[in-house]
């Protein structure tokens, strides 16, 4: 990444571009899966989104393979895609901008205190 | 599967999954099946994918991509030194948890 794609997120959009014409290919369950899946995803996302990316490259892998293996994406991923997005983002340590905020409410009333 | 069993699986699936891998060099579809077999029915591909994402951050396993008939290429994973001694700590784990529970089951008035 140089310094114009990281002022820009011309990078990602490049990468969210490619994710697309992935997703495009899948069959149409898996593409209802994967939006839902965005859906859940990004409000984990950091100021950029940058933070995301490996984990949707990932999901969409896991989504390709599966379904080249015949498997419906209800077997895959089964009835809680929230459960499932929360453990990916959980497990990548993707800090939400939530977090942030709760994080500076915290300090914030720790200074009033006077502590 | 019974019911409701998901909340107390979560904790220990990862040394299942560990315990799996150490067994044999394997990709996400048969460790799920594998689960599936033994009776834990609703173990699905993703859950063990958010595990088995957890085990390389973690560093436990090692991984290498194979390619596959048909689709892309799988990530296989084989357990190294970290990963078998993770292992031996789980089931040290599960040795004391399951003769704790059981003993306060025996002492039932």
């Amino acid at each position: 990444m140089n310094f114009w794609e990281r002022i820009t997120g011309s990078d990602m959009t490049k990468e969210m571009k490619s994710f697309e014409s992935r997703a495009k290919k899948l069959p149409p369950d898996y593409q209802a899966a994967w939006e839902q899946i965005n859906a859940y995803l990004w409000p984990h996302s950091d100021f950029t989104g940058r933070n995301l990316m490996p984990i949707l490259d990932g999901v969409l892998g896991l989504l390709e393979e599966t379904a080249a293996d015949g498997q419906s994406v209800q077997e895959v991923l089964g009835d809680d895609i929230q459960g499932f997005c929360s453990a990916l983002a959980g497990e990548e340590g993707a800090k939400s901008i939530r977090d942030k905020w709760r994080e500076q409410l915290n300090q914030n009333i720790a200074k009033k205190l006077g502590k | 599967m019974l019911e409701n069993l998901t909340e107390m699986l979560k904790g220990v699936l990862e040394g299942c999954v560990l315990e799996i891998i150490s067994r044999n060099e394997t990709y996400g579809y048969e460790i799920t099946r594998r689960l599936n077999a033994l009776g834990f029915t609703d173990v699905v591909e993703g859950t063990v994918y958010t595990i088995l994402i957890r085990l390389e951050k973690n560093k436990l396993v090692q991984i290498t991509k194979k390619p596959s008939d048909m689709g892309p290429p799988r990530k296989f994973f084989a357990i190294n030194d970290e990963g078998r001694e993770e292992l031996r700590k789980f089931w040290e784990k599960w040795e004391f948890l399951s003769s704790k529970i059981n003993e306060l089951k025996e002492t039932r008035p």
